[in-house]
């Protein structure tokens, strides 16, 4: 086993050195090439200015040497080891403990590092809560469509979440902010930012003024949130989604309410129907864990609601809340169209399992068929999750330009597009260096989470 | 045989999770809290400074009451009524309106997120939106007049040559943390950006016309310049005045000074509230009333926001929900949101050509590969200026808000000749000029062939993500294949039309210029500017031109000056270097309770200072 790690761990250099030297090849060979006319765009500049500027550049980064050498200096920079070079350009000697600097990026003239400090932790943030939401949503969903191959769930489940996959991220988001951010509509979500202002100077978490008000949202909460679960767990199909068609007719008619203007029947009819549809069926469905989920969740948010109507003191928001309420649509952005792939991923490696001699042995000498699905179908269906979970580590740290551009997020996904299209070389090659580093080191996690998860996965 | 995992340990790793999350949270909470304790600190320590300051000020009244200053009493009233600076007659003018009142903030959202909001470093507009409210210069232009007034310069004289200029500054000038402004400062400031460790080259290269700057005394200083040019008291006395004991320590290390982000300090109505600590993550800029600002008007409004909203159709959602104050919209979205009831009833919208807004053009290159091209022939550039039907893209594509652009210079100006009028669209006088310059259909295929029977084709580069250019390019490639012209649109990325530009390597091109209140056009259309970077890139020669731009450059008699310029117009306007396209108007909606908004010469007085647009108190909607 630690013959094969250390292999692997040697092999992670020949390869980044390779993806780097690709990646710089073919920025330095792209028209425009890498040079600092971008810094000095079409501003009207006299010649010798213009000169006296671009010199300045390339001085200072070192534009205008051949390709070769600045792929080898910016490799020498990166490297732990390797030469030393004084002021003046001139090489001192080598170094064994020089440390590995990620250099300037010269379009915004900071450090990458810097920039990296800077991006890192939006961009961590939003995956970081999405990831589980795609992940736990589209496991959930896959088992259940394997078990009920063929059925309404199955087939249900299958469109929806196709349909919305074939969403694009931009129009749903131009939408979500059109419909849910807007004075026009619903008014519910902020338009742009990671936060308001006026949170910058809350205290982190959110405080009531009032401790009763505190006590009511414990209560309420709680009262909604069993609720809910009680009637999911032991109510009978019909008095569940009675129950919940009415729930739904009474949000859709306060949504309609709460639309700007007057609205016609028309409009309040369709959305009181919609959601009564949506709550009914979801009271409907004979998937415990899924109804039980999602009516806890509704019993939730009724609860907070609840709450907040009749509180009587001031609520401060709070840093941490407002960071949240903004993050909702991007959230909700990032995640909707991922879980097609992960749900049809998990239900046909499950469904695979489900016919295998073992788990029909298993079934016949009377294990319950939860027991049959949990115990061994699902734990040999993770392999191919695994194969996709080695995406993860990279996939945290890689931003989504569409979605940074959308609800002006400054994430990586724009930092790593404006620099591309800067030719930002240290930027860029910084950004492969890393997103490679991770794609290797993930690969190699999951490779071994195989020989944990399957005994016949053996290294040696 | 292993325990399995029952629901208690599930409760238990439950626990010990949120136990962990807590931990985190309350980590959190504390250190915000120890921000809030130092900035609380900060802002103690300047009231401190303040009380200490004033204490002394009444001391030394005190002696000179105790001195028997109590006999001069009547001369020294008449310094009191010391007249009001003519920078600030308009901002007085709003503060006596009947329903003024200070407070409110202004909210506005920029497109892009800032790199840097550090004087010399930056290089976008927007920080210089920010800095124009911090930074103050010797002299301001009057909107109106267009007339240099002075702000913190009381006085300034120009030598006889026109190259010595001597202001005399004010000396009740204080920067926002109460450091008096003296010369000093004005002389460091020059001092600085001439300083080849400060990441200032843009800033170097401008006031590489200056010879030296001194002081003369506490409150005089003198700007000497190496050659006559026009626009040197604009080089003088619009140079931002930085603080020499704020931005001093950095010179000892330029680095630090050159990657900063917020390092932002002067003498203007507003500032920030940490000199030091602003960085881009914070989602946006914020500016406060500077509590020491040494006008004899105080600004009105108590804060200036910026929010970073990338998204156009975010931020018009964001004008709609009042969430910002300004929107500039685009001609086709402009006539929409003008039937929007909702929208128009709660804002006010302008219209308007802004003297500084610049033009757009088609540059004809006239020599590619070191050959002279077809637009070498001033026929033929007059005959595609013909052709070009400007009026229907002012009408088209920009629905009337535009105008056609008859040269560089603003049809506003005093640099334009009113008898200059715009050529009008005329497929007989261009195919007569085409015909002319030797161009006739000789095989029959409907395309214009040249002697040696080659078609007149060629590619008009524009820059892809610009959409009015992509449907302009559409629009002209109909208007030319009328005459027998094939155009080929080259849609293009920016960093490729760089290079094309510097290769000269282009057929034509379409591009915008900006203007200034004065504009120069030198750099785009002087012959010397063909060399290798220069911005003369359609390779225009011609002797005429050259001499007469040259000497108006070097002539600070403005009359004198501004009949060269036309001069310089009527050659461009025969010779078509460019076929110059049109003016855009800028299309802007305002929230309706900001009061005295209003047109001035230069353009909309939203962001002018001094501050002259105001909140009445009754429809204020921030406090602090």
């Amino acid at each position: 086993m630690y013959h094969y790690l250390i292999r692997r761990l040697l092999l992670m250099f020949p390869t980044l050195f390779g993806i780097t030297l690709v990646v710089f090849m073919v920025m330095a060979a792209a028209p425009g090439g890498i040079s600092a006319q971008s810094l000095i765009e079409g501003q009207n500049l006299e010649p010798e200015v213009k000169k006296a500027l671009e010199d300045y550049y390339n001085r200072l980064y070192g534009l205008d040497d051949p390709a070769p050498v600045q792929y080898l200096r910016w490799l020498n920079n990166v490297s732990p080891i390797g030469f030393t070079v004084d002021k003046d350009g001139e090489l001192e000697g080598f170094s064994l403990t020089k440390g590995s600097d990620l250099g300037m990026s010269f379009r915004y003239g900071r450090p990458v590092l810097d920039l990296l400090a800077e991006r890192v932790p939006v961009t961590l943030l939003l995956n970081v809560l999405s990831v589980p939401i795609i992940y736990l949503i589209a496991i959930v969903i896959g088992v259940r469509a394997a078990t009920e191959r063929g059925r309404s769930f199955d087939v249900g489940s299958g469109v929806t979440l196709l349909g919305l996959w074939s969403v694009p991220t931009m129009l749903a988001g131009v939408l979500l902010i059109g419909f849910f951010a807007s004075d026009q509509y619903w008014h519910w979500f902020p338009t742009a930012g990671l936060s308001r202002r006026e949170a910058l100077v809350m205290p982190f978490l959110p405080h009531w003024s009032a401790w009763g008000d505190l006590l009511l949202l414990f209560a309420a909460v709680a009262v909604a949130v069993s609720l809910c679960v009680g009637i999911s767990l032991k109510g009978g199909a019909r008095l569940r989604m009675l129950l919940m068609a009415v729930l739904g007719l009474f949000l859709g008619g306060m949504m309609a309410a709460a639309l700007p203007g007057e609205q016609g029947y028309l409009v309040t009819l369709v959305l009181a129907a919609a959601l009564a549809g949506i709550f009914a069926l979801v009271a409907y469905t004979d998937y415990a864990a899924l109804r039980t989920g999602v009516m806890g969740i509704i019993g939730l948010f009724l609860g907070i609601a609840v709450a907040a109507h009749f509180a009587q003191g001031e609520f401060v928001r709070g840093f941490l809340l407002d960071r949240l309420w903004h993050l909702a649509l991007p959230v909700l952005c990032l995640s909707y169209g991922s879980f097609a792939f992960l749900a049809k991923l998990t239900r046909s490696a499950v469904l695979e399992n489900l016919q295998a001699d073992y788990a029909r042995t298993a079934r016949a000498k009377g294990v319950p068929e939860r027991l049959v699905l949990w115990r061994h179908v699902f734990r040999n269906s993770l392999l191919p999750l695994i194969t996709v979970a080695a995406g993860l580590l990279p996939g945290l740290l890689g931003g989504s330009i569409i979605v940074e551009a959308l609800f002006s997020i400054d994430g990586m996904g724009k930092l790593a597009v404006e620099a591309v299209q800067s030719r930002d070389r240290e930027l860029v090659l910084s950004l492969t260096l890393i997103s490679g580093l991770l794609t290797l080191v993930g690969y190699l996690i999951s490779d071994i989470c195989y020989a944990i998860a399957d005994p016949r996965v053996s290294y040696e | 045989m292993e325990r399995p995992f029952t629901a208690k340990d599930l409760l238990l790793y439950a626990f010990l999770s949120l136990l962990l999350l807590m931990i985190l949270l309350a980590m959190y909470m504390v250190d915000r809290q120890w921000e809030k304790l130092s900035q609380m600190q900060r802002v103690m320590q300047e009231q401190a400074d303040d009380v200490r300051s004033l204490r002394d000020t009444v001391r030394s009244l005190d002696q000179r009451l105790q001195g028997g200053a109590l006999a001069s009493a009547p001369s020294g009233a008449g310094a009191v009524a010391d007249p009001l600076p003519a920078s600030f007659s308009r901002a007085q003018a709003a503060a006596q309106k009947a329903d003024y009142a200070a407070g409110d903030w202004l909210v506005s959202a920029f497109a892009v997120g800032l790199k840097t909001i550090t004087p010399l470093v930056s290089s976008d507009r927007y920080a210089s939106d920010v800095q124009n409210y911090v930074l103050e210069s010797l002299l301001v232009r009057d909107p109106e007049t267009l007339e240099w007034q002075g702000l913190i310069a009381r006085a300034w004289q120009v030598s006889d040559d026109g190259l010595t200029f001597t202001f005399q500054l004010r000396d009740d000038v204080k920067f926002s943390d109460g450091q008096p402004l003296t010369a000093a400062d004005v002389v460091f400031t020059y001092d600085f950006i001439m300083n080849p460790a400060i990441a200032a080259p843009r800033e170097r290269a401008y006031y590489d016309k200056i010879a030296s700057v001194k002081a003369n005394g506490k409150y005089e200083v003198l700007f000497r310049f190496k050659e006559p040019y026009f626009n040197s008291l604009s080089l003088a006395g619009g140079m931002g005045i930085l603080a020499k004991h704020f931005y001093e320590p950095y010179l000892a290390s330029p680095e630090t000074f050159n990657q900063s982000k917020g390092l932002l300090i002067g003498s203007g109505p507003y500032r920030l509230a940490d000199p030091k600590s602003w960085t881009p993550d914070k989602g946006g800029v914020e500016l406060e009333r500077n509590p020491r600002y040494w006008g004899p008007v105080q600004p009105p409004l108590d804060r200036l926001l910026w929010k970073i909203i990338a998204n156009d159709a975010a931020r018009l959602t964001t004008f709609r929900n009042r969430e910002i104050d300004s929107y500039g919209a685009r001609p086709r979205e402009y006539q929409k949101l003008l039937e929007d009831k909702e929208l128009t009833s709660r804002s006010q919208h302008f219209e308007y050509m802004a003297l500084t807004g610049g033009y757009s053009y088609i540059g004809w290159n006239q020599v590619r590969n070191d050959k002279p091209s077809r637009f070498a022939d001033p026929r033929v550039r007059q005959a595609m200026t013909y052709l070009t039907d400007r009026q229907r893209i002012v009408d088209e594509i920009y629905l009337g808000y535009a105008e056609v652009a008859v040269s560089p210079f603003s049809p506003r100006s005093r640099q334009h000749d009113p008898a200059i009028e715009a050529r009008q669209f005329n497929l007989e006088t261009a195919k007569r000029l085409l015909r002319e310059a030797g161009f006739a259909d000789r095989d029959g295929d409907g395309v214009l062939d040249d002697a040696a029977g080659k078609p007149f084709k060629f590619e008009l580069v524009f820059f892809q993500d610009n959409e009015d250019a992509r449907r302009l390019v559409l629009l002209l490639k109909d208007l030319y294949a009328k005459a027998g012209i094939l155009m080929e649109p080259k849609p293009t990325e920016w960093s490729v039309m760089l290079d094309l530009l510097n290769r000269k390597d282009f057929d034509a091109i379409t591009l915008g210029w900006t203007s200034g209140i004065e504009t120069d056009v030198y750099q785009m259309l002087h012959s010397s500017q063909t060399v290798n970077g220069g911005d003369n890139f359609v390779n225009y020669r011609s002797k005429d031109f050259d001499r007469v731009v040259e000497q108006a450059r070097a002539n600070v008699n403005e009359d004198q000056r501004m009949a060269l310029w036309r001069q310089a117009e009527r050659i461009l306007d025969e010779d078509q270097p460019y076929t110059f396209l049109v003016r855009g108007k800028t299309l802007a909606f305002i929230d309706k309770r900001f009061h005295n908004v209003a047109l001035t010469r230069i353009g909309l007085n939203l962001n002018f200072v001094p501050v002259e647009v105001y909140v009445p108190a009754a429809m204020q909607k921030y406090t602090d």
